[in-house]
């Protein structure tokens, strides 16, 4: 047997004399960061387990709803235009549980401080977490509805039949899912810059969500009416301006968006509905709803990083 | 060449001081940070001093860009790093506070910030690799840093500020939390980082010891105005007085050294004779022998930066 008679050597400090791609890659390393926080890769099995349960759950409506029309015929079943508000309160769920491990534990942990004083200012920094988040839920929310379309198509008597007969859900749904992870992500990142504790920003984004419901529902609501009375013919409490006051509900304003890409925004047969407002105001009002917290969730950056 | 590449070589000729402050002011409503501060800072470790509420950490907020000054200017390389987010590229920074992702090991840590600081993937891995090497930290860098002493949380720390190769690192109190033997061997990391590595370095601190052993230059703040500047030697020079400890007789030997025409007085348990020439040294000792004194230390008094702040009281 021969002896080795390697030898170490210390090189020593050398300079860095590679690429430096500044400020971009500094936001793909934050976004690409992000992603794989709210997958859990890179972490323990444990980290994996809930966005994993949030998936399968989401995409559970979309596969049942398949199977249903598969096998059944003649029955009216919930297609693409239903399915947001199948899986709203899953999604609602999901971006509230979610969105704080984004934002939070920075703060906390004091990495955002480390962050900002790199090629990247804090509009980069909430950007990439924004971005981050978007493209999981967006993910999150098309995947239900290809796996429903495929569903659909491959349960079909003719899927081409059913292919040209459906095309125009396709535009339907990616819009209706971009508006919805739109507010799946702003909401909660927003209402998680306002706390380090990941815990309080998920039961305040709820919270916003579930009161906001119940103050329009309250305002929103038919008077007592008396036997015989139909619900038609129900006065609600806030009168001519009930369907304004249904703009309080942002949960339902996106919903009642989704209504309208889907062209199935027909009069309720509730009074003082929001179908009853022109579509551009819960268009509008929805966008500034959308612009005011992003611009929030800005300012309160800037304020932290100055 | 990447554009950023061009972006730093572009910063770096054009490079004059590494941080230069004009007139720099910084008010918070009637709070005065800074008034009026102007100072420069060349290549080698500068230690800035100063107690609690100086303007050490507004001085650094404002070098890292990340406050705009109230009037004046705070230049990285000639460059504002409040208007030119890239110029950070040449900073790294190690806050006083809490700043590591307990989950995450060091190796990742480190990966992930070196691309934040613009370093591709490949390049992000063999720099965390080679830093966490030079502060040591080369066999743990697999594990959890919430599982890491304060030491060696602190050479992480310290790390992540040097990964993208920077061409200055502010360090704000580097040694705080650390017992006698870690803060020795921090001290020593950073002189390795200012000397051997080539990496300018600002070390911001209220602890004079530390300045003193590791710092080429001193910036003496105080209520947000330039106290003092310059070499730290020229601070901690011999002094014209002469030390003299002795062990008793300390009036004899007194009165002997008056006798002799040299004028002596007792500071604290220690003598301190006027040096007026080299004889005499002879005359103390002849003085010591005639009283029959034990002499335990006789040595010129060196300044200290202590006797910066003696001035005030």
């Amino acid at each position: 047997m021969t002896e080795s008679a390697g030898e170490l050597f210390d090189l020593g400090y050398r300079r860095y004399d590679g690429p430096r791609e500044g400020r971009i890659r500094a936001r793909k390393a934050l976004y690409t960061n992000g992603v794989r926080i709210l997958l859990g890769l890179g972490r323990g099995s444990s980290s994996k387990v809930l966005p994993l349960i949030f998936f399968i759950v989401v995409m559970a409506p979309a596969v049942i709803l398949a199977f249903i029309a598969s096998v059944a015929e003649d029955i009216d079943i919930p297609t693409h235009s239903d399915y947001y508000q199948i899986v709203s309160v899953l999604l609602t769920l999901f971006a509230a549980i979610m969105a704080p491990e984004l934002l939070c534990p920075d703060r906390r942990s004091g990495v955002l401080g480390l962050y900002l004083v790199r090629p990247m200012t804090s509009t980069d920094y909430v950007a990439a977490r924004w971005l981050a988040f978007f493209s999981i839920t967006l993910l999150l929310v098309y995947s239900g509805q290809i796996l429903l379309l495929v569903g659909l198509t491959l349960g079909a008597d003719n899927p081409l039949d059913y292919l040209k007969d459906n095309w125009l859900d396709i535009p339907r749904f990616l819009g209706a899912g971009l508006v919805i992870a739109i507010f799946a992500t702003t909401l909660p990142l927003t209402v998680s810059a306002f706390t380090t504790r990941r815990a309080y920003a998920t039961a305040f984004a709820i919270g916003i969500i579930f009161l906001s419901s119940l103050v329009s529902g309250i305002l929103t609501e038919c008077d007592d009416h008396g036997p015989g009375d139909s619900f038609e013919q129900c006065e609600p409490l806030t009168r001519d301006y009930a369907k304004w006051f249904r703009l309080i509900n942002i949960t339902g304003v996106t919903l009642h968006l989704n209504d309208i890409i889907f062209d199935e925004d027909d009069i309720s047969s509730s009074p003082g509905h929001i179908s009853e407002l022109n579509n551009s105001i819960p268009i509008g009002w929805y966008a500034l709803v959308m612009l005011a917290l992003g611009f929030v969730l800005w300012w309160r950056y800037r304020r932290i990083a100055a | 060449m990447p554009f950023s590449n061009i972006l730093l070589d572009g910063m770096l000729s054009r490079m004059t001081s590494l941080l230069k402050a004009t007139n720099l002011t910084k008010h918070y409503g009637s709070t005065i940070a800074l008034e009026s501060v102007s100072f420069e800072v060349e290549e080698g470790i500068t230690g800035l001093l100063g107690s609690n509420g100086a303007g050490k950490s507004t001085a650094i907020k404002l070098f890292l860009g990340l406050l705009k000054p109230t009037s004046g200017t705070a230049e990285v390389s000639g460059n504002d790093p409040y208007e030119s987010v890239e110029s950070r590229t040449l900073l790294g920074y190690m806050p006083e506070g809490e700043c590591l992702p307990s989950s995450m090991t060091a190796s990742e840590f480190l990966t992930h910030m070196a691309q934040i600081s613009g370093l591709p993937p490949s390049h992000a891995r063999t720099r965390a690799a080679d830093i966490l090497r030079h502060v040591g930290l080369d066999e743990e860098r697999y594990r959890s840093i919430g599982e890491y002493s304060t030491g060696m949380k602190q050479r992480v720390k310290l790390a992540q500020a040097l990964v993208h190769d920077p061409v200055i690192v502010l360090l704000d109190e580097p040694t705080v939390g650390l017992d006698p033997g870690g803060r020795e061997e921090m001290l020593k990391l950073i002189r390795r980082t200012g000397r051997d590595f080539g990496i300018s370095i600002i070390l911001s601190t209220h602890l004079m010891g530390d300045v003193e052993s590791t710092c080429d230059r001193i910036i003496v703040l105080d209520e947000g105005r330039v106290k003092e500047a310059g070499d730290v030697s020229q601070y901690t020079q011999e002094t014209q007085t002469i030390f003299i400890d002795v062990d008793d007789k300390r009036d004899e030997l007194i009165a002997a050294l008056t006798s002799r025409g040299i004028e002596a007085s007792l500071e604290g348990s220690s003598i301190a004779v006027q040096q007026e020439n080299e004889d005499q040294y002879d005359q103390i000792r002849d003085a010591v022998v005639e009283v029959d004194a034990q002499l335990r230390r006789m040595a010129p008094r060196r300044h200290q930066l202590s006797d910066i702040f003696r001035g005030d009281q």
